[in-house]
């Protein structure tokens, strides 16, 4: 038996039981628990403040502005940004959009991404251009040679996916970045929602045009994504919606727009969630250490190993820890319906996870070839429970799949 | 079945569930019985009552009977979302609920013709979404996509009922012609809605075969009733089922509108704080299942309270005859400590031919709000006169009616005519 992770105790809804029984939550790549540092910054907003920013003179006003632009600050630090480069927006989605529609392409302007990209990053760019998709080898891992073709048909953007939320893969973005600047002038524009929880990112060191996260995939609260755009960029991006809160001045005759990044958040913001956010940067920052780091590789490995073990059970992901963080999707025999399995392995053991075609179906589709189970780790999740997701997942498998089941239940 | 027989069935059913399933042999344990000291009434209930999150949590492994699986044949699975969200993984034996099914319609003259040797009714479902076990509430199913292994034909229904966009609708009505069912499942208040647009359409539904209607998955209101019933005419029998998913027919509506327990597959007691109450009281129905070898339950507590009347019925069955009162965690909690059930809000409400469709929701202050949909029917005079109505039941608490356009179905797709915030944060 392994020590228990001292961080659980973090995350209070780690003390929920349903039906007397704990639960172990493993979705973490489609949103993580929140510490209660991060729900006390949040609550303590709307206890002691509760003003709009940005609106007014009074005092209230004044220190919720305080806090939200020192929550800008805490996060451009995070990324190695300036602070007038990180625009707030409601998720990672939204940050994406705002970029393939505020670039302004020509209708055949040429786009090359990802065929593990999530559909945020595909959608956005169909819209906008053609889009050309790297193709994958056998494990997920980018066919370098076909991306090199793409780059040769001297793309307008290249949209890449830093760590995709089927495979786990963890692609070389530092060697890509380096290979677009070698062969084009394209603008970089760097989906990290499932890569920025595991690891930092140093937006200058990487050269990216832009980058875009959400913070609830990282510890903190829904609704806040972020958009880093190197400042020429961004001065140069045409904002989505336009209202109050983006504008200097506004007559009967026109407007003039605010600076960036203000320009591009009209309207109130989540502002609680954003000082929540800071509040999640800090509790990660204080985890960045090599144990935790060791942590997630024994989490991978658990997860792989387990995967891999299993006859019945297709890894959808390379089947090592070389690059990758610690989720793995499973592809379960034809016979065996995904989603109610990942029902059974909720409502009867405790273990969420997700199931389906994680908003990625070409992928989902092309290498699993129907739905798959997915199981994300995170920092407060132990191998322990990795090793009891599996020994669940046997049992059910026992119980659904006919041969093996009528063989084990009646010896 | 004598009294004493059904009791020797009871204690062969805890031997079997003892000896054959890990849940309910730890409980039988853990409250240091085991079954042959199980020897009269007295001691059968010394075994505290089992309950959904029991079953929910030892699905499959603790709770279905050794020599089976989930893949067995005639094993039917399927996923609940349950009321009020106590959502439910279990699976039942085709020809438990086929028997069930048959002591149900056993008591109706109307069912009578359903069921003929070598061939079986074809069968349309119409209810929430989430009880249907396929993806129903979206656009993209075909007609094909949707016929369960069984043969039913489960018809699409959108999650909010009365957000159902008129291409649903059409769709559904366009399917029952299509299919010709011998049998309709529905859900009252959903089918009375399907009947209002068919109305409007100038839509029939019908179907060159005898056609019969069961009622079910939440409590049919009289409203819902009396639409469908007039709707349909008098030549469709239309019976009420009392019925769980994980467990089928619990009982059903005689033709002579009476409901009737079925204590022939079930051994039902009525129960009130630990007690089996009088004829003519109100308790919670625990069942105990006779002969089940899949997932056989004990005491299971239904969370559906009953009155048994006690009285004989002329409809000639001998299945005990209860009122139903509705769910424990719907029931209206007044400050003077009475209790008004769903059942009871519905008899105040009566057929009211002036309204189409009422919630009535009790918020968490004890206060309650009767919203409804009036038609075109309505008279001045007609809602003063519910409003004292109800005014006089849910005294001291106060009651406010709202006339409304559009009413909300719960997150399951499922529309409960009675709510009460105070007794569903009471069974948290």
């Amino acid at each position: 038996m392994t020590a228990r992770n001292a961080v659980r105790d973090d995350f209070p809804v780690l003390r929920r039981e349903f039906d007397g029984q704990s639960i172990s939550y493993l979705d973490n790549a489609a949103t993580t628990l929140k510490p209660r540092p991060v729900i006390r910054a949040i609550t303590e907003y709307y206890e002691t403040n509760g003003a709009n920013i940005h609106r007014g003179k009074h005092r209230l006003s004044e220190e919720a502005s305080d806090a939200y632009e020192g929550a800008r600050v805490v996060i451009a630090r995070h990324l190695g940004a300036a602070a007038n480069e990180v625009v707030l927006l409601r998720n990672t989605t939204e940050a994406l959009n705002l970029v393939a529609g505020g670039l302004d392409l020509p209708p055949d302007a040429r786009v090359v991404g990802c065929l593990d990209a999530h559909h945020s990053q595909l959608l956005p760019w169909r819209r906008v251009g053609q889009l050309e998709l790297t193709r994958l080898d056998e494990h997920g891992r980018l066919d370098r040679d076909h991306f090199r073709t793409l780059l040769r048909g001297r793309p307008h953007v290249v949209a890449l996916t830093h760590c995709s939320n089927v495979t786990g893969v963890v692609h070389p973005v530092a060697e890509l970045v380096a290979e677009i600047r070698a062969a084009c002038d394209a603008v970089i524009v760097l989906d990290a929602a499932q890569s920025l929880p595991h690891q930092r990112i140093d937006v200058q060191e990487l050269d990216v045009d832009f980058m875009a996260f959400s913070m609830h995939k990282m510890l903190g609260p829904t609704g806040v994504g972020v958009l880093f755009g190197r400042s020429e960029r961004l001065a140069r991006l045409r904002p989505a919606s336009v209202g109050g809160g983006m504008v200097d001045w506004v007559d009967l005759d026109g407007s003039v727009d605010r600076r960036i990044p203000y320009r591009f958040e009209a309207g109130t913001p989540a502002i609680a969630s954003i000082i929540g956010s800071a509040a999640a940067i800090r509790y990660l920052e204080a985890q960045d250490t090599p144990e935790r780091h060791r942590h997630a590789q024994e989490l991978g490995a658990a997860l792989i190993g387990g995967a891999v073990a299993r006859p019945g059970v297709r890894l959808i992901g390379p089947p090592d820890s070389t690059d990758r963080i610690a989720l793995v999707s499973l592809r379960l025999d034809d016979s065996i319906p995904t989603g109610e399995v990942a029902r059974l392995l909720s409502d009867s053991y405790g273990y969420m996870v997700r199931s389906g075609h994680m908003c990625a179906q070409p992928l989902v589709s092309g290498m699993a070839g129907g739905e798959v189970l997915r199981v994300a780790a995170y920092l407060y999740n132990d191998v322990s429970e990795i090793e009891g997701f599996y020994q669940a997942l046997d049992e059910l498998v026992s119980w659904i799949a006919p041969t093996a089941a009528m063989e084990g239940k009646l010896a | 079945m004598t009294d004493s027989l059904l009791f020797d069935a009871v204690r062969e059913e805890i031997a079997y569930a003892f000896e054959n399933t890990a849940f309910f042999r730890k409980h039988m344990e853990a409250n240091g019985l085991r079954p042959e000291d199980i020897r009269s009434l007295a001691d059968f209930r010394r075994i505290p009552p089992t309950s959904k999150g029991h079953y929910r949590r030892g699905f499959p492994a603790g709770v279905l009977a050794k020599g089976y699986t989930l893949t067995s044949p005639n094993v039917m699975r399927f996923q609940s979302s349950g009321t009020s969200g106590e959502r439910l993984n279990s699976a039942i034996m085709s020809y438990d609920l086929a028997r069930r099914q048959a002591t149900g319609f056993g008591v109706h003259r109307g069912f009578d013709g359903l069921w003929q040797p070598g061939s079986r009714p074809r069968l349309c479902r119409f209810a929430p979404p989430n009880c249907s076990d396929v993806e129903c509430a979206t656009g993209f199913s075909t007609m094909e996509d949707r016929i369960l292994a069984d043969g039913t034909l489960v018809l699409t229904v959108a999650h909010d009922l009365l957000a159902t966009p008129e291409w649903q609708i059409v769709k559904a009505l366009d399917e029952i012609e299509q299919y010709q069912p011998d049998l309709l499942v529905v859900d009252p208040t959903h089918f009375a809605f399907l009947t209002r647009w068919a109305r409007r359409l100038g839509r029939k539904i019908t179907s060159p075969r005898k056609l019969h209607m069961v009622c079910g998955y939440t409590l049919m209101t009289r409203v819902a009733r009396r639409q469908i019933e007039e709707f349909m005419g008098p030549e469709v029998p239309i019976g009420d089922m009392i019925g769980m998913s994980e467990l089928g027919y619990l009982g059903f509506q005689c033709h002579l509108g009476q409901r009737h327990i079925n204590d022939r597959e079930f051994y039902p007691e009525f129960v009130r704080d630990d007690r089996p109450v009088e004829n003519g009281e109100m308790g919670e129905l625990y069942v105990t299942t006779i002969d089940d070898g899949l997932i056989p339950r004990i005491r299971y507590a239904t969370g559906d309270w009953f009155t048994p009347t006690g009285e004989a019925c002329p409809c000639g069955s001998d299945l005990p005859v209860v009122r139903i009162e509705g769910r424990g965690t719907h029931m209206v909690r007044l400050r003077d400590g009475r209790v008004v059930t769903p059942g009871a809000v519905d008899a105040v409400v009566g057929d009211a031919p002036w309204l189409d469709l009422y919630k009535l929701e009790q918020g968490e202050d004890g206060d309650c709000t009767f919203r409804y949909l009036p038609n075109d029917t309505a008279r001045p005079g007609d809602e003063a006169a519910l409003e004292a109505r109800l005014a006089e039941t849910l005294a001291p608490n106060r009651v406010r009616l709202e006339s409304v356009g559009y009413v909300s179905c719960e997150r399951s797709g499922k529309f409960q005519s009675c709510v009460s915030h105070l007794s569903a944060e009471g069974a948290r």
